[in-house]
């Protein structure tokens, strides 16, 4: 392929439950994807065999390339499974004497979590998962913190001391601490976590000890304490892991510190404090990718899509910046942690289709094949037809070619499910029930992306949609038809985009904590300084924290860049936004106003300048302090356009493709052999071995020398028109 | 639309079906043949040869005899309770909790309902002792009759099946 001389630089790993992908970076921006079987008990070893694939292209290997690598980032499913499957630690827990039985009941809220709205308002449905700690491992004490953070019951010693030896005798690898109010005042939960490694020691036993005060001071206690617990429950257990992977790596040569993606779209060390943000990483690759990319392009606005076999997660940039949300839920639990916003819903390739047997009506999922792909795989042991079936039957995948030939799709078996399934009941040949089953998914995903933008008071016409993920190129056309966009892009990597999109993502920590602030809006100079100072207090606390970790990979507190930052909101309404700080320093009153200039501009671009309500006051409920280092970062491959015409090599022939009640010979390119200023056509499928891209009649695309394709709806005048002049 | 297993519908009837097929089945529109085999099932499970019509609880059937194709109340040691339309509770033993003495066997002292507002009535098969239902009315209220279940609608609006013959 191409000149061996440009070393290889980044390196990002996505370790999923069935395939590690992984994503080399070359100085030059060349890139190559590996895969290979997931291993979940050594993921070291997976991943070095996907490297191993993935270099193989470059003809080389892992012992040439790890010593070269400045920069690697690691995310997987690891975490998010041991904690669905509850196979992690056995963890003891210190709560509220009374409150011993908050745990289990998860806010009530974590009875449907995750649920399709029809089974959200099915009670029969709800169900509660077993608790990370079981109430014979969790003891009660007695003290209280009143909401104003004034303790009205002081801690009983002796209670803590009696708890701690029966948590041990219960079989407690380690110990959980979290009380109520302790954000506000973390005094008794302190003294507790003190009395309680006293205890430890004395008894000359080995358990860490967690105090949700010194992981997420938020208010919310239910987030919270799931939170602190998942630190010991599933967090310890990745970080052997991680050391594992590391370890190799070093064996290897590697000298740079393996990061890890975490959900606040940085990425973190293993070594960091607060792992189990890295809870969920991969669908947050995607997003810190599209804005990488949106920095280099020059777009402000990006919409980014990502299908998968199960899901569609949309997330949107708007001025070059992504949305925290700062309690969100994952697995089925309430968490303190702050989020880059994601939508999902649960619709994607792999869906399963039926006839809704009351309305009479195509249902799809909400439960999907998954990686057993549909009926067309005899191996699958599926007998419901699944929108993939619909793609095969249809001429829109290669049964051939199914993730590069890996598994052969037998057409014929998918067209008799659909017949027997679909087409019969509803009266339809088999060629228009299985096009309808993928209309109505592509009028479902246009509807929720384009439902999704306007509810946030933006205009399709305002932004670009990036499309990727495995599927995502198959559907790109169907989801943004007539949804106006102002640009379409789909990136040749499509399939490695999440694993490329950690490669992005800058070295940086990032802590959160709760306050209480709230002045009126003509307060007083002195309750204004008042109020900076307790800003200014948590930010002092937040960055001795960010800086603490970034010590323990060796940077000095010079080298870190701080960014403070706050949540508002109008004293009294419910929805608070996150502000990046535009002063680094809080004070003064003319700080304070400052602060209120900076949200109250960020309140009148997410809502309307006429939805402002200065007299209200405002309220500041979070602290912010964010700190990162610069990384190298992926270039993005720069070549010269060859002009309109594809090179012969990369034309594959024709496949018959059905659309709009008819077949057509759609044209097969290979997606690798296309160079940047190509255009094509469409009826047109390009394919590559991780995806296909569908091009079809009345669309073309072309691509640029970013290899990205640039897909455009081209406007045909009807035949009949055509003919009348 | 799902099919499941003769298996999977006995575990069902049994509690002992894992969560994601119960959840499947609970949030999937009905398989059309859950009924007939639910009926199997059951059917196996009862010492007795006449043919289930109709479910009524976890001990209680509508049964049509095998020899006079009469459809009677049926408990599943054999105890016959009489005619299908008649309440069988009449012909039950029943245990009435009346008292904060009987009512403390049910619920600590203080959270049991005031029996001059509530009382319990327990209706239990007098051959076998199994207890077949509960009902909380006010202590005046007549013996409730449950339900009359229009049968042959079920079978052949409903489920699509032919109604089981019926002599009487």
């Amino acid at each position: 392929m191409q000149a061996q001389n440009s070393p290889v630089q980044v390196m990002g790993i996505d370790a999923g439950g069935t395939m590690t992908d992984t994503f080399f970076v070359r100085k030059d921006g060349r890139f190559v994807v590996g895969k290979a079987q997931s291993n979940p008990e050594d993921e070291s070893l997976a991943i070095f065999n996907s490297s191993e694939d993935a270099l193989a292209h470059w003809g080389r290997n892992v012992d040439q390339v790890y010593p070269e690598l400045l920069t690697c980032v690691y995310s997987g499913t690891a975490m998010l499974n041991r904690v669905v499957q509850r196979r992690g630690m056995d963890v003891g827990l210190i709560c509220n004497k009374g409150f011993e039985q908050v745990h289990s009941m998860g806010r009530a809220i974590q009875s449907y979590l995750g649920y399709a709205l029809e089974d959200r308002i099915h009670l029969n449905t709800h169900r509660y998962d077993e608790p990370l700690v079981p109430l014979s491992r969790t003891r009660g004490v007695t003290e209280r913190t009143d909401v104003q953070g004034t303790v009205v019951i002081p801690l009983r010693e002796q209670e803590v001391r009696q708890a701690t030896r029966e948590l041990v005798d219960a079989g407690a690898k380690a110990i959980v601490i979290c009380l109520l109010q302790s954000h506000k005042n973390g005094t008794n939960e302190k003294r507790t976590r003190d009395i309680c490694r006293y205890e430890l020691s004395k008894m000359g036993v080995d358990v860490p000890v967690f105090a949700s005060v010194d992981y997420y001071p938020s208010r919310k206690e239910s987030h919270r304490m799931n939170t602190t617990i998942l630190e010991a429950y599933a967090a310890e257990p990745s970080r052997k892991t991680l050391q594992k992977v590391s370890d190799r790596f070093k064996k290897h040569g590697s000298k740079f510190d393996l990061r890890v993606m975490a959900t606040h779209g940085g990425t973190i060390s293993w070594k960091a404090r607060e792992l189990s943000r890295t809870i969920v990483s991969g669908p947050i690759g995607g997003v810190i990718g599209s804005k990488l990319l949106g920095e280099v392009l020059g777009y402000e606005n990006i919409a980014c899509s990502d299908i998968g076999g199960t899901s569609f997660d949309m997330a949107l940039i708007t001025k070059g910046n992504f949305s925290i949300i700062s309690d969100p839920d994952m697995a089925r639990l309430v968490l303190s942690l702050p989020l880059v916003a994601m939508d999902s819903v649960g619709a994607g390739a792999g869906s399963f289709v039926r006839i809704d047997p009351y309305s009479g009506g195509i249902k799809l999922g909400p439960d999907s094949a998954g990686y057993r792909v549909g009926t067309c795989w005899p191996e699958s042991g599926l007998d419901t037809v699944s929108v993939s079936d619909c793609h095969v039957v249809l001429g829109y995948l290669n049964p051939e070619n199914f993730l590069g030939g890996a598994i052969k799709l037998n057409v014929e078996r998918a067209r008799q499910h659909i017949k027997a399934q679909i087409a019969d009941p509803l009266g339809l040949s088999i060629e228009d029930a299985a096009a309808g089953v993928i209309e109505l998914l592509d009028l479902q995903l246009r509807d929720y992306l384009r439902a999704n933008i306007s509810a946030k008071g933006y205009s399709a016409a305002d932004f670009v949609c990036f499309s990727y993920g495995g599927a995502g190129p198959v559907h790109t056309y169907g989801y943004t038809e007539g949804a106006g966009f102002k640009d379409v892009i789909v990136p040749a990597w499509a399939a490695g985009f999440s694993a490329f999109g950690c490669a992005c993502a800058d070295f940086e920590y990032r802590y959160d904590k709760s306050v209480d602030v709230a002045i009126p809006q003509n307060g007083s100079d002195v309750d204004k300084v008042t109020a900076c100072r307790t800003i200014q207090t948590a930010w002092e606390e937040l960055a001795a924290k960010v800086i603490e970790e970034f010590e323990i990979n060796g940077f000095k507190r010079n080298e870190v860049i701080l960014q403070p930052g706050f949540r508002m909101q109008y004293m009294g309404q419910l929805n608070d936004l996150e502000i990046n700080s535009p002063i680094t320093m809080a004070a003064t009153a003319a700080d304070w106003d400052r602060m209120v200039e900076a949200y109250e501009e960020t309140y009148a671009r997410v809502y309307a300048s006429s939805a402002r309500s200065p007299e209200l006051g405002f309220s500041v409920t979070g602290a912010i302090m964010r700190g990162l280092v610069p990384v190298q970062k992926p270039t993005l491959p720069e070549d010269p356009e060859e002009g309109p015409t594809p090179p012969k090599d990369a034309f594959l022939g024709t496949r018959k493709f059905y659309r709009h009640k008819k077949w057509v010979d759609a044209k097969l390119w290979k997606m690798e052999a296309l160079r940047p200023g190509n255009e094509i056509t469409g009826p047109a499928i390009i394919e590559s071995d991780a995806t296909t891209f569908v091009v079809p009649e009345g669309f073309a695309t072309y691509v640029d020398k970013h290899r990205l394709f640039h897909l455009k709806e081209v406007k045909q005048r009807p035949t009949h028109l055509r003919e009348v002049k | 639309m799902s099919t499941y297993t003769k298996q999977q519908v006995k575990n069902l009837t049994e509690g002992k079906l894992d969560w994601d097929t119960t959840m499947r089945m609970l949030s999937m529109p009905k398989d059309n043949e859950r009924f007939s085999i639910y009926l199997d099932v059951l059917q196996a499970k009862v010492p007795w040869k006449d043919k289930i019509v109709l479910p009524l609880g976890p001990h209680l059937y509508i049964a049509q005899s095998a020899k006079t194709k009469q459809w009677v109340t049926k408990c599943d040691c054999g105890h016959e309770f009489g005619d299908y339309r008649e309440n069988w509770k009449l012909n039950a033993a029943i245990y009435v909790r009346d008292n904060p003495e009987t009512m403390r066997d049910v619920y600590p002292t203080l959270m049991a309902p005031d029996t001059e507002w509530q009382v319990y009535r327990e209706y239990y098969c007098p051959e076998c002792g199994v207890m077949l239902d509960v009902e909380a009315p006010t202590p005046w209220y007549p013996v409730i009759h449950d339900f009359e279940p229009d049968i042959e609608a079920f079978y052949s609006e409903w489920v699509n099946l032919p109604v089981p013959e019926r002599a009487g």
